[in-house]
C-alpha cells in the first residue's frame, strides 16, 4: 500500500465536507464499502434513490407459490422509472443481499449519468488508475512514454473492472436519456 | 411444462458439461447456471482437501441428486430467510421466500409502533425450522433495542423442534444480539383440543405451555400450518416438493368426514381458537391462495373477536397492481398470490399503524352487521 498522501486528490477535498452523511440513506452500504477512509472522504455522497422512483420485481415467475413449490430463484430486478435503467442481480442465494446489491449498483449507474466525471465510480476508477500509473512510473521510469500510454489504457480497463468488483452480476440495459446526453457528463 | 429444447441442451453443454442435468429441475439456463455456481462453491467449501478429484466427484454427485429433483436447499444445507441463513435438513420443510416477506413486513410495521408492551410475546404455531420467530426477532431487534421480546415456536415434529433449537443457537451466535429476548421451541400438537379427552401421545398446546412454564397470554400469533388439500397436493405441488419435503408439513391429517377443501382448511379454526385463548392482538396466518384467504378471513370474521381483517399477497410491501383490491370487504394488499390473512384487535391496531376502531358501545347495534367496518390506512412505506 502506498502512503495515503499519494492517494489524495487535493482538488476534490472541498466536496468532502458534505459527503459523509451516509448513514441515513436508504441504500444499505456498509457491507459493500470496500474503500479506505482516505478515498471515502473525497467521494460525493451516494445518490439517494427514493422508493417511489423504482419498480422492483423478484422475477418470481407465475404459478403457485408458498408451500407448493420450492423455488431457488432469488433474482431481483430494479427499474429506475425516471431513467429507465434496469438492474438485475442474482449473485447470491439471499434475496435480501441481492436487493441491497441491486440498489447500490443502480445508485452508481444513475450517478454516473447525472454526475459523469464527478461520480463515485469515476473517481474510484481514476484513483485506481492513478495508483497503477504511479506504480508503473516507479518501475519503469526510463520508459516514461510507454508508461503513460499504459496508464491511459488502464483508465478504460478500470472502469469495467470497477463494475465487476464484489462479483455482483448485473445487466444494465442501456436506456439513456437522449436529452441528458449532451448537457451532462462532466 | 414445455419440453427443454435440444438446442438449449447443446448450448448449455457448450458452456459447462454439468449444466444439462440441471436444466431439468431449473428449466432455464440462467437458473441452472446460478445453481451450478452455488453447488460448485459448496463443493469447494465442503471438500476441505485441495484434491481436485475429490471435489469434482462431490460436485458431480450433487448435480446428479439435484437433477433427480432433490431441493437445492437440502443439498446445500441451508436457505436464506430475510437476512438469516437458516439450516435445512431433509424431514423439515424448507422455509419459503413468501413467508419471509410477510413476516418481515409485519415485524417492520410493529417496530414502528410508538408504544409496545414491555415484553412483546410472539407465538409461532407449526414452526418447522423456527425461521419465523427468528426472523421476527431479527427485524425487531434491528431498530428496537428498547423492546424485550419473547418467542415460542411449537411443532408436532421432533426433528423440526431439534432443528429449530439448532437454528436458534446458530443465528444468535452469528448475529451476536445484545438484547434480552427469550426464545423457546416446544413439541406439541396444535390440533388437539385441550377440552377433549387427552390423547395419550402428544401434549396439546395448553399442556405444553403449562409444562414449560410459558406465559398464558401472547400478543402476536403467527402460523404457516399445513394447508394443501389432497387434490391440490397432487395437482399443484411440484414433484420435488412431493418427493422430498415432509407430507406432515404440507397436508393436514386425513379426516373421513371432511371434503377436499375442508381438509385443506383443518388448521384454521384451531389456530383462531388458540388466538382467542391466548388473547392475541395480531394474528397472521399463511394460506395457499386467494380462495383460501377468503375462507379464512370469513372464519376470522365469524369468530367475532377481531377489529380488522385484511389479506396479504406474496409481496405485501409492493403496491397492489392487480385485481382484486378488495375481497368481500377485506382489503387485499401487495403483489402476487393471496398468501396471508392478517387479523387485529384492541392494541394490535396501533401496533400495525391502523386506526383504532370506534368502541362498540358508541355504535348502534345495526352497524354491527355482518360486514366488518374497516377504517383502512395504506401501510406507510417501509424502508429496506
Ligand atoms: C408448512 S410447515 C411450516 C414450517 C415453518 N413455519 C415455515 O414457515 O417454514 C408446517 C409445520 O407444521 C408442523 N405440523 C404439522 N401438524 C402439526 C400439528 N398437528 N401440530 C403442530 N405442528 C404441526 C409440521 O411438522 C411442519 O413443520
Amino acid at each position: 500500500m502506498p502512503p495515503t498522501t499519494l492517494l489524495r486528490l487535493p482538488s476534490l477535498r472541498p466536496a468532502s465536507a458534505s459527503s459523509v452523511i451516509r448513514n441515513g440513506l436508504p441504500v444499505c452500504l456498509r457491507a459493500f464499502t470496500t474503500t479506505g477512509i482516505g478515498l471515502a472522504k473525497q467521494l460525493p455522497p451516494r445518490r439517494v434513490i427514493l422508493d417511489s422512483e423504482i419498480e422492483e420485481s423478484f422475477l418470481k415467475g407465475s404459478g403457485p407459490g408458498g408451500q407448493k413449490i420450492n423455488k431457488t430463484s432469488s433474482a431481483v430486478q430494479l427499474k429506475h422509472l425516471p431513467t429507465g435503467i434496469v438492474i438485475k442481480c442474482q449473485e447470491s442465494r439471499s434475496r435480501s443481499y441481492n436487493r441491497k446489491a441491486a440498489r447500490r449498483i443502480l445508485g452508481e449507474r444513475i450517478e454516473e449519468i447525472e454526475l459523469g466525471e464527478q461520480s463515485r465510480t469515476a473517481i474510484k476508477a481514476r484513483e485506481k488508475s492513478k495508483k497503477k500509473a504511479s506504480a508503473e512510473k516507479k518501475k519503469r521510469r526510463k520508459y516514461k512514454e510507454l508508461a503513460e500510454a499504459k496508464a491511459r489504457e488502464d483508465v478504460e480497463e478500470d472502469v469495467e473492472g470497477e463494475v465487476e468488483e464484489g462479483a455482483i452480476e448485473h445487466e444494465v440495459q442501456a436506456e439513456r436519456l437522449p436529452a441528458e446526453e449532451g448537457s451532462k457528463g462532466g | 411444462m414445455p419440453r427443454i429444447s435440444n438446442a438449449l441442451i447443446r448450448h448449455a453443454r457448450s458452456i459447462d458439461k454439468l449444466l444439462p442435468p440441471l436444466l431439468r429441475p431449473c428449466r432455464e439456463l440462467r437458473a441452472a447456471q446460478n445453481e451450478l455456481r452455488w453447488l460448485r462453491e459448496h463443493a469447494a467449501k465442503v471438500a476441505s482437501t485441495r484434491n481436485a478429484k475429490v471435489r469434482d466427484t462431490l460436485l458431480r454427485n450433487l448435480v446428479l441428486e439435484r437433477a433427480k429433483g432433490k431441493p437445492l436447499q437440502y443439498l446445500l444445507g441451508s436457505e436464506y430467510f430475510g437476512d438469516l441463513q437458516i439450516t435445512c435438513r431433509p424431514g423439515v420443510l424448507i422455509p419459503r421466500q413468501e413467508t419471509a416477506a410477510s413476516v418481515a413486513y409485519l415485524a417492520r410495521l410493529v417496530r414502528q409502533a410508538e408504544e409496545l408492551p414491555p415484553e412483546l410475546r410472539v407465538l409461532d404455531l407449526c414452526t418447522g425450522t423456527g425461521c419465523i420467530p427468528l426472523l421476527f426477532h431479527d427485524e425487531l431487534a434491528a431498530t428496537r433495542k428498547d423492546v424485550r421480546s419473547r418467542y415460542l415456536g411449537i411443532d408436532i415434529s421432533r426433528d423440526a423442534v431439534h432443528l429449530a433449537h439448532y437454528n436458534l443457537q446458530k443465528v444468535w451466535r452469528q448475529k451476536a444480539y445484545a438484547d434480552k429476548s427469550v426464545t423457546a421451541f416446544v413439541q406439541a400438537d396444535v390440533l388437539i383440543d385441550p377440552f377433549d379427552d387427552q390423547n395419550a401421545g402428544m401434549p396439546c398446546f395448553k399442556a405444553a405451555l403449562n409444562h414449560y412454564r410459558q406465559p398464558p397470554f401472547w400478543d402476536i400469533l403467527i402460523s404457516n400450518p399445513p394447508y394443501i388439500s389432497p387434490s391440490g397436493y397432487w395437482s399443484t405441488t411440484t414433484r420435488s416438493v412431493r418427493l422430498f419435503e415432509p407430507e406432515l408439513a404440507l397436508l393436514p391429517p386425513p379426516n373421513p368426514d371432511a371434503s377436499d377443501t375442508e381438509r385443506g382448511d383443518v388448521f384454521y379454526p384451531r389456530l383462531l381458537s388458540i388466538a382467542q385463548h391466548v388473547e392475541a392482538k395480531v394474528v397472521l396466518l399463511e394460506v395457499a391462495d386467494l380462495d383460501q384467504a377468503h375462507r379464512v378471513a370469513r372464519l376470522a370474521q365469524d369468530a367475532d373477536f377481531f377489529d380488522g381483517i385484511e389479506v396479504w399477497r406474496d409481496w405485501p410491501d409492493q403496491p397492489n397492481d392487480a385485481e382484486p383490491v378488495e375481497l368481500d370487504g377485506f382489503p387485499v394488499i401487495g403483489q402476487g398470490n393471496g398468501r396471508y390473512v392478517l387479523c387485529w384487535r384492541a392494541q394490535g391496531a396501533p401496533w400495525l399503524g391502523k386506526d383504532v376502531v370506534a368502541k362498540a358501545e358508541t355504535e348502534p347495534l345495526s352497524h354491527y352487521s355482518l360486514q366488518p367496518t374497516f377504517i383502512y390506512r395504506p401501510p406507510s412505506k417501509i424502508p429496506l
